[in-house]
């Protein structure tokens, strides 16, 4: 009963725990006074509670205490950030080199944070990512096993009725087609599905509902097409006429729009129809059809465990597969979720998802990693260098009274400032520079979301391990003198020290590795511009026919144009559609591509012929061919003309040899190729060579062709050269890259060096005065300057020069199909470079000795 | 303006102290104000209207003798001071003014 009648003692010491002692007493006083007041006409738990509720509400400024230790520990830390400012603006240049080149590695490691982010990210959104599975298969070809995205058209049945644990099914197929609106045409693609691929894929309509596209006259398209072809309005309704070849047209009528998708998608559309188009589209349609293989099946089961079950069951459609389609042996299907689709899509051939940019997923965390190291070598030896001015201001708070780890928390609180900066122009170098040239490289929408919560905890994470990896030491180091040592100038300092050196190496070995990086690129680049694309592109023009007739138009209008030489037609064009196919040459089967192209097509792109000749006029119907050096290389024919190979079952032989040229980019390798007589009703492509200089001329007139034929159609057409526009933009942009990656990964080498000499030979003074008094001449003190360092120079360049040569190859080709014959050249000019800039650094600091006043030295103590 | 104005509650306070001459402390306070007004009201409230009249003095304090009711804790006692008489006559007197401005139609509610 007693307790209950005492003030509560937990809410009381809370109360005395905020309360300032100034106004404890009278504040307590009121309080109690209240209490024993309600006590007597209150239960007593009653008055309890609310005296708990008047210390909670007097919980307020006006009582709080001012934390005791605050003041001097903030004042501490605004010296400290004064001390530091200070010290930086006294040191200009080095404070922006260490912040400029932590900054550079920040921003790396930002714009690797964004990819890998932005990656992982890629299609996770759909609400049934871990059910939905894309079915894929393994067949062998040429030897070599590989997956592939497609599947025969009849799976998505079977696979439905065979397995009870599959609740959806969606096939899809891809076509070219031209869609027209009004006045509006343009070349588009148009995914044909089954209606159950909107539920299994939730992409959110704004407009209309999923389920009317089970009517097979029904489209749904993207935001971004409803706005190209209807603007901003709601268009359901509205018709869309579709072309899908000259013959099949079809009109649609709009049954829904997509909302946009988020950035972060691997798999979309533009237009959506139903699956049943095919068998308009597809003259030859049959749903037991195994040679038919479309672009993707999708199946979605309610438990993902389920799908080991089904993949064990799968053989079965294997023999059915192999038994009506011989060219494609089969090995096995195999089935991956949505989830983790985009990670594995650069294993799958042709899969509806987006490949993942290999090299720059593995180069860039690399390099982030390299340059954080090297900024952080060189802020160790640069703080430790700059320490040396300020041995004084140590000494004086040590006598003051700051034991080690003050000093120690005064530098490292100085370090993370620095680096604070850093982050900051990191976050704003990797906006404005970064990520422009990550998204134009990697081909990828990336983006940094200023309010991604992950992102700053990353942010962060980096700010404190950079400032505190690269400030522990010299704080340490700095922090250990004794005052008295200090004071009376006898601090060794910098002398000897391992540490320093092995930072220094270490340094220079990663600066070795990027200008080894920057040169070999600059090389590679160089030679992939100047490389021959196995014929002659300049001068070259090509069309993209409308229509079967449109040749004949066309030709009728180029025979007058006096800057037009010769005019080709084909069903296929070098750079721009290229068909696969399998040959048959004594039962092996090779994979190939194949072109269809009329007789004059090799003298109009000038491909040189290596033996034999080019077609006959009158030779399409002698089943004749023409191939190229790595077709004969694939198939080891030794005497290739008049060799007999099965194509589509029928028996071809080949009359000619065509020197290897480049049909794609560079990032390519050479595929081999089989030319066939193309009629002239299949011709889809016009190719021409022009005088040369009258490129221009001539696209203007194609283009004005054009416009007269077939103004409905869009213009599709241009210049050979300009197929590689984008390759070689990439090229020069890479080139730009490395080399500012290089520029400061060798000025950092070069300030870490310079710190370090300068410190050295300040800490030698005494050694050189006695040195120059005993007669010692330039020779003399510079070796005795350079000596230790050279061996590190050659320890360096002992670790560094295979290391940088290895990786950078690796790099090399892993980007290229045909890098620069290897050579030494790289590694060669980055040592010649890193001696040039050693040498530099080295003179300025022999000068130094050389001109100084030996009685000064020895004046001092 | 700023230095003299008075708010609605901390002028209430800044009348009860006078009212409970040289018996003015926060509980007392609270509870005249409670009784008068007819309104609960928090004794933290109080506290601070009268840490704050003091800030901007119009109040004075001083601490009483201990008492043993409060558990021998001593009180503070506040008296207003001429400063805070100035404040309060401003303040009737805006308001007595402005009343008297209101034209007799004003409250002709027929």
């Amino acid at each position: 009963m007693k307790k209950k009648d005492s003030i509560p003692r937990i809410p009381h010491a809370f109360f005395k725990w905020y309360c300032k002692s100034n106004r404890y007493e009278e504040i307590s006083g009121d309080l109690e006074e209240f209490f024993y007041d309600r006590l007597e006409h209150m239960s007593p738990v009653k008055a309890r509670l609310l005296y708990v509720r008047d210390v909670i509400r007097c919980c307020q400024p006006y009582a709080w205490k001012r934390k005791g230790y605050s003041n001097s520990t903030i004042i501490m830390f605004k010296n400290y950030f004064k001390t530091s400012l200070r010290s930086m603006i006294r040191n200009p240049l080095s404070s922006f080199i260490n912040i400029f080149g932590l900054s550079v590695a920040i921003g790396m490691t930002l714009v690797v944070y964004t990819m890998i982010e932005f990656s992982s990210s890629l299609d996770k959104y759909h609400e049934n990512a871990h059910e939905v599975f894309l079915t894929t298969f393994y067949a062998d070809r040429d030897g070599k096993e590989a997956q592939y995205g497609t599947t025969p058209l009849p799976m998505a049945e079977m696979l439905k009725n065979d397995f009870s644990q599959i609740e959806k099914v969606a096939r899809v197929q891809d076509f070219s087609v031209i869609v027209k609106r009004e006045d509006d045409v343009f070349h588009e693609r148009v995914r044909a599905i089954d209606p159950t691929f909107l539920e299994m894929l939730t992409f959110p309509l704004k407009w209309g509902t999923p389920s009317s596209l089970a009517d097979i006259n029904s489209i749904v398209l993207s935001s971004e097409m409803a706005i190209k072809y209807f603007g901003y309005d709601n268009p359901v309704g509205q018709e869309l006429l579709v072309k899908f070849s000259d013959e099949k047209k079809k009109i649609f009528s709009v049954v829904g729009v997509a909302e946009e998708f988020p950035n972060t998608h691997a798999i979309s559309f533009d237009f959506l129809i139903n699956f049943e188009n095919l068998k308009f589209v597809q003259p030859d349609y049959h749903p037991l059809d195994w040679n038919n293989f479309i672009s993707a099946t999708l199946i979605q089961v309610s438990n993902p465990s389920d799908i080991e079950i089904i993949k064990s069951q799968t053989n079965k459609y294997k023999k059915l597969q192999n038994e009506m389609e011989n060219d494609w042996k089969i090995i096995g299907f195999n089935f991956h979720d949505l989830y983790s689709l985009h990670e594995n899509s650069s294993q799958i051939v042709n899969d509806i998802s987006r490949d993942q940019a290999k090299e720059v997923f593995i180069g860039l965390p690399v390099m982030g990693a390299f340059m954080l190291a090297l900024a952080c070598f060189n802020y160790i030896n640069m703080a430790i260098g700059s320490a040396t001015k300020r041995l004084k201001e140590i000494g004086v708070r040590k006598v003051i009274g700051a034991n080690r780890s003050k000093v120690i928390v005064q530098f490292l609180a100085e370090n993370l400032l620095m680096t604070f900066f850093a982050t900051l122009m990191g976050l704003f170098l990797t906006i404005t520079v970064f990520l422009p040239w990550f998204t134009s490289i990697a081909d990828a929408p990336l983006e940094i979301s200023l309010i991604n919560i992950n992102m700053w905890i990353y942010l962060i994470t980096i700010l404190i391990f950079t400032g505190v990896v690269s400030g522990i030491y010299p704080a340490l180091y700095v922090s250990k003198f004794r005052v008295v040592h200090i004071f009376r100038g006898a601090v060794k300092f910098g002398k000897r020290n391992p540490i320093m050196k092995a930072f220094l190496c270490l340094q220079m070995i990663l600066a070795f590795v990027f200008i080894t990086m920057a040169v070999m690129f600059n090389e590679n680049s160089n030679y992939q511009a100047q490389r021959e694309w196995g014929y002659n592109q300049h001068g070259a023009l090509y069309l993209e026919l409308p229509e079967k007739a449109a040749f004949d138009q066309f030709k009728g209008l180029m025979d007058q144009n006096p800057n037009i030489i010769s005019v080709s037609g084909a069903r296929d064009h070098v750079g721009k559609t290229i068909s696969e196919t399998m040959v048959h040459i004594n039962d092996n089967a090779y994979t190939v591509q194949q072109l269809s192209v009329a007789s004059n097509y090799f003298t109009t792109l000038e491909i040189d012929f290596s033996q034999g000749s080019s077609f006959t006029d009158r030779s399409t119907n002698n089943k004749t061919a023409i191939v190229n050096e790595t077709f004969l290389k694939n198939t080891q024919l030794q005497d290739p003309i008049g060799a007999i190979f099965k194509l589509d079952s029928t028996q071809y032989q080949i009359i000619g040899v065509v020197n290897d040229f480049h049909a794609f980019n560079f990032y390519n390798k050479i595929d081999p190729i089989v030319f066939l007589v193309s009629e002239k009703e299949d011709y889809r492509f016009i190719s021409m060579r022009v005088r040369a200089g009258s490129e221009m001329d001539v696209y203007e007139d194609l283009k004005g062709y054009w416009a007269d034929l077939y103004p409905e159609t869009p213009f599709q057409g241009g210049q050979q050269i300009d197929l590689w526009a984008k390759f070689y933009a990439d090229l020069g942009q890479m080139k730009r890259f490395t080399r500012t990656i290089a520029s400061v990964a060798i000025l950092l080498a070069a300030l870490g060096l310079y710190g370090l000499v300068t410190l050295n030979v300040s800490g030698r003074i005494k050694e050189f005065s006695i040195r120059k008094v005993l007669g010692a001449g330039l020779k003399n003190l510079t070796s005795s300057v350079t000596r230790q360092y050279i061996v590190l120079t050659v320890v360096a360049f002992v670790i560094g020069a295979p290391l940088a040569y290895m990786l950078n190859l690796g790099l090399v080709e892993m980007m290229f199909a045909y890098p620069l014959p290897a050579g030494y050249w790289g590694v060669g000019i980055a040592f010649v470079i890193l001696v040039i800039v050693m040498l530099g650094v080295f003179s300025t600091q022999v000068r130094r000795v050389f001109v100084y006043n030996p009685a000064q030295g020895l004046r001092s103590e | 303006m700023r230095g003299n104005h008075l708010g609605e509650f901390e002028e209430l306070v800044l009348l009860t102290v006078g009212v409970l001459f040289d018996d003015a402390y926060a509980v007392a306070i609270t509870n005249e104000i409670g009784k008068q007004s007819g309104r609960s009201v928090a004794v933290s409230a109080v506290h601070k209207s009268l840490y704050r009249l003091e800030e901007k003095g119009m109040l004075s304090s001083r601490l009483s003798d201990p008492e043993s009711k409060r558990g021998g804790k001593r009180k503070r006692l506040f008296n207003i001071t001429p400063y805070g008489k100035k404040a309060l006559d401003q303040s009737m007197d805006l308001r007595s003014s402005l009343r008297n401005q209101i034209p007799d139609l004003a409250f002709n509610w027929k």
